[in-house]
């Protein structure tokens, strides 16, 4: 046994001292970009182009990005504004969704308590109906609203989005009381898409992008887009070889052309924390707005299909408030209860019935083998190390870090399992933890606290 | 067959020496990230994205490819030795495949995983390059009502888990669907069960409950034994890879988990665990060694791991067709098109199809490069479990919660994993099922978005919203797999009765 564990030990260790090489090539000028979401959307995108821009420019040395998702961005702008007030060195990617998010969880921390910083770009959304559809146009779509909102459905993302909100206004625009929308709520634009283009939904509502491909092959015909006036149509020649720019062989009527009045853009931008000085934000507010004038920046943009929307500062700060005057009553309160249809009380009854049964056997059993039911012999101070090993790694892993936290616990654990060598354990814990932390903070950018060494 | 040539030009493409070596360096990332635990292939593809940008097209989507199938395969290397699986798809790999490695035949298990995955994705591949279009306009055709009646036969097969007593297997699953409740109600936005806290709003985390109840549970209660009853960990019992009778039990779960993973991973339904999940209760109910089942039986590993492996492929046929993403992973691959200025979609295999033909080449080549990197690996995978068992389950632990935490990054995770460790011992010392548990979790909202889709797509009515072909013969299923075997065996007891009579 011991043999072939010290190899695995002595094997492990070069790959220790190369991570730590690693860690002394960090530089010193830091900026941390918060993404209030996981790793592959829109705000992890746009957090990571920055993040590229900023270093290929020379704007910012040293760049992370950090991801904490959850309802709609409102987890990670909590935490923003309670673990980072003060500090300049750090912007959180957020936009039109977490106005929204913030308005329908009614999340107590809200956009009032953050340092407006910019908006930086956005996408447009479209209305689009399968070609085969007997609706050519908004007007004969809206028609079809008016006459039974409930015989029209509307696919899009999730519930309160930013699909959901055109919707909303559309209806406004159109007279229909929202109560009767039957928006059908999909998670993510596949699902969407899949469910136009099958012809499940009347009609779907998403960015342009998410339809292009469509678009341009004919498969998908838009009715509508929510931009303020027609978009340019650049050379339907350059379609695929092309960056993925938005090109539309057929230009797309705005909702105002066809005579309602809405306009709505999915746009995305940054903000500081509360309580940092005046000079300070002027300082950010330089960087991101040099940033955003540069080719590279430029480039990321057309190449991810983005609009240019910079709106630097003072002015982001007004267009803020407008925009949460505008969207929060769209998606709070709208009059009706929230709709409750027993699906929950099902489950819990089914889970007391369930539970209720299971008892009543238990007992029969009983009677009839005992014994083997409710053996009571088993270690309590094991399970005790262990369990304690698991609670102190919660407990301690934001003040003491990954490292230490783990070899605590790995410590416990191994005193669980009979082993009596407590400074061994706790030596080959901080190994394999520091193994582990830099696998994962250095190699993958997956951040895990650092604790007093960060 | 004019898909037939293509394809060989694309293995053209792919076999170029470059491009031969790239699909191997995708390979071997792709299996190492895949392998932590807490990472499975959405997040390892978005992490490796950045490394491929230096790189032209087609090698970049060469390298790409290797990173999407080793991350498929990485995943279920930890859910054998550790019970620590790093995403859905292979939860109910580490259900059957850890039984199997306390038992000594880890290496079998790794080895039916490894081949029944290369035997998936080969034959899935293949179907890919054959099959696509007729296959999408079948997938786009089901709407919300066939998938909802589709998850009800994959409940139905579940019900073949609920262990020895239904009645205790009943209970677990709804604790499983209670759990599957907290969070945003996906219909109208409004939190449910989720007493004020804001992490639980977007609900709880299937992984995060898997490893908990699995993992953290498991060394919870044999810390309670320690000492009291022996612990059984055999490293190795007889051969290292598979048994002739292993191979015999092994290769129609492989090829009945293709067929299921494959048109399913094309549907736009959610996810490559659905298959998984029906591929392991249609084996449990085809085995003739169903004592095994719970207690590490090959079938249970052979056929999930095809199935998993096999809606890859799918997941990729409505991706380069109609540039529809079914998944998270494809989604992030979507994206990466995007970064080159490709757009996937009907005019993709026209506009580029060296890159479409290169890249579906070097699936099958690179599903070959698995193999022949994964095989050799197995005997120094399940070296891993002599290590000595304080520090192994110390550990176990810690990659418990390294992998629950890289979910949100969030300490409140590291609790959650607490509580459903010791929701898990609470289980395992009361002899109930655990499985269910996360059947319910990961199905039952499934079930409830599309069963409400399909209602409102209907406009609000139940039977017109089911009065559908393919709907209506899919929910007969479910209710002949849940009562077949009561009809049957009361039939058969009236006619024993008569008989006698």
């Amino acid at each position: 046994m011991p043999r072939t564990f010290r190899r695995i030990v002595a094997s492990l260790l070069p790959a220790l001292g190369l991570a730590v090489s690693a860690i002394e090539t960090v530089a010193a000028q830091d900026l941390t970009i918060m993404a209030p979401a996981a790793p592959g959307g829109g705000w992890d995108q746009t957090a990571r182009v920055m993040q590229q821009v900023l270093r290929a420019t020379g704007l910012a040395s040293n760049v992370q990005v950090t991801n904490v998702p959850g309802a709609a961005g409102t987890i990670g702008l909590a935490r923003f504004v309670n673990a980072e007030a003060g500090n300049a060195n750090t912007l959180l990617v957020m936009g039109l969704v977490m106005v929204s998010g913030i308005a329908m969880n009614a999340s107590p921390v809200t956009l009032a308590d953050v340092t407006p910083i910019a908006r930086l770009s956005g996408e447009y959304e479209v209305i689009v109906v399968p070609a085969a559809s007997p609706i050519t146009s908004l007007p004969e779509l809206v028609a079809a609203f008016r006459e039974n909102p409930r015989q029209v459905s509307w696919g899009g993302g999730s519930a309160g989005g930013t699909d959901e909100i055109l919707v909303r206004l559309l209806a406004d625009a159109a007279g229909v009381p929202r109560r009767g929308v039957n928006y059908v709520a999909y998670s993510g634009g596949g699902q969407v898409l899949a469910a136009v283009l099958g012809g499940h939904v009347t009609a779907a509502v998403s960015g342009l992008g998410e339809f292009a491909a469509q678009l341009e092959s004919g498969d998908l015909r838009a009715v509508a887009i929510s931009a303020s006036e027609r978009l340019a149509t650049p050379d339907a020649s350059s379609s695929s070889a092309a960056p993925a720019e938005v090109t539309l062989s057929a230009p797309i009527p705005t909702f105002r052309e066809e005579g309602f009045d809405v306009v709505l853009l999915n746009w995305r931008g940054v903000v500081a924390p509360p309580g940092i000085a005046r000079d300070e934000r002027r300082n950010l507010e330089t960087t991101i707005e040099r940033m955003s004038q540069s080719r590279e920046w430029k480039d990321a943009l057309s190449r991810n299909g983005w609009t240019d929307l910079t709106l630097v500062g003072a002015e982001f700060g007004r267009f803020l408030t407008e925009e949460t005057r505008r969207v929060a009553p769209l998606v709070a309160g709208d009059g009706g209860a929230p709709r409750r249809d027993g699906f929950e009380i099902l489950v819990l009854a089914a889970l007391v019935l369930s539970l209720l049964a299971a008892g009543v056997q238990r007992r029969k059993r009983r009677s009839v083998e005992p014994g083997q039911y409710g053996s009571t012999a088993h270690n309590r101070n094991a399970l005790l190390f262990v369990v304690s090993g698991v609670t102190l790694e919660a407990v301690l892993l934001r003040p003491a870090g990954f490292v230490l936290a783990s070899a605590v616990m790995f410590t416990l654990v191994a005193r669980a399992f009979g082993s009596r060598r407590v400074v061994r354990d706790a030596a080959l814990g901080v190994v394999f933890a520091a193994i582990v932390f830099l696998a994962f903070a250095r190699g993958l950018g997956v951040s895990l606290p650092a604790g007093p060494f960060g | 067959m004019e898909a037939i040539g293509a394809l060989l030009d694309g293995f053209r493409v792919a076999l170029a020496p470059v491009h031969l070596g790239w699909s191997l360096a995708g390979v071997v990332l792709g299996t190492a990230v895949g392998v932590l635990p807490g990472i499975g292939p959405a997040l390892t593809v978005s992490l490796l994205l950045p490394v491929t940008f230096s790189l032209e097209p087609t090698a970049a989507f060469i390298m790409f490819a290797g990173i999407y199938y080793g991350a498929m395969y990485g995943g279920s290397t930890t859910s054998i030795l550790l019970n620590t699986p790093g995403e859905s798809a292979t939860i109910v790999t580490a259900i059957e495949g850890h039984r199997m490695a306390k038992a000594g035949r880890g290496g079998a298990a790794l080895a039916t995983a490894a081949i029944g995955s290369f035997v998936a994705g080969t034959l899935a591949t293949m179907g890919l390059a054959l099959l696509a279009p007729p296959l999408v306009r079948v997938a786009l055709a089901l709407g919300p009502a066939e998938y909802f009646a589709l998850i009800l036969v994959a409940f139905a097969a579940a019900t073949s888990v609920l262990g020895r007593s239904r009645a205790r297997g009943m209970v677990s699953l709804t604790i499983g669907l209670t759990l599957g409740l907290v969070g945003l109600d996906p219909r109208d936005g409004q939190a449910r069960l989720t007493l004020g806290i804001p992490y639980l709003l977007d609900g709880i985390d299937p992984v995060i409950v898997a490893v908990g109840l699995l993992a953290v549970g498991e060394t919870f209660y044999l810390a309670s034994r320690f000492g009291v009853d022996v612990d059984e960990l055999v490293p190795l019992r007889g051969s290292l890879w598979m048994t002739r009778a292993e191979w015999r039990r092994s290769w129609k779960p492989w090829l009945r988990g293709t067929a299921l993973g494959f048109p399913l991973g094309a549907l736009p339904a959610g996810g490559a665990e659905l298959p998984t999940f029906l591929s392991y209760g249609l084996e449990r109910r085809l085995t003739r060694h169903p004592e095994e089942f719970g207690q590490g039986a090959i079938e249970g590993v052979a056929g999930p791991e095809a199935a998993n492996n096999a809606a890859a492929a799918g997941t990729l046929v409505p991706l380069l067709t109609i540039g529809l993403p079914t998944s998270a992973t494809a989604a992030i691959l979507l994206a990466a098109f995007q970064q080159y200025g490709l757009r996937p979609g009907p005019l993709l295999f026209e506009h580029e199809p060296a890159l479409v033909w290169g890249v579906i080449a070097s699936l099958f080549i690179g599903n070959t490069l698995l193999l022949a990197l994964n095989l050799p690996l197995v005997g120094l995978w399940i070296r891993l479990l002599t290590v000595p068992r304080p520090l192994l389950y110390g550990a176990i632990l810690l990659l418990a919660s390294v992998g629950a935490f890289s979910v949100h990054g969030s300490t409140l995770d590291l609790v959650m994993l607490g509580v459903m460790g010791l929701l898990g011992y609470a289980l395992r010392t009361g002899d109930y099922p655990v499985a269910p548990v996360i059947i319910g979790l990961l199905l039952g909202p499934m079930a409830e978005q599309h069963f409400a889709r399909a209602v409102s797509v209907a406009s609000d009515s139940v039977v017109q919203a089911f009065a559908r072909p393919v709907a209506g013969s899919l929910l007969a299923v479910a209710v002949f797999v849940v009562a077949g075997p009561a009809v049957a065996g009361t039939l058969q007891r009236a006619r024993a009765r008569s008989r006698n009579s």
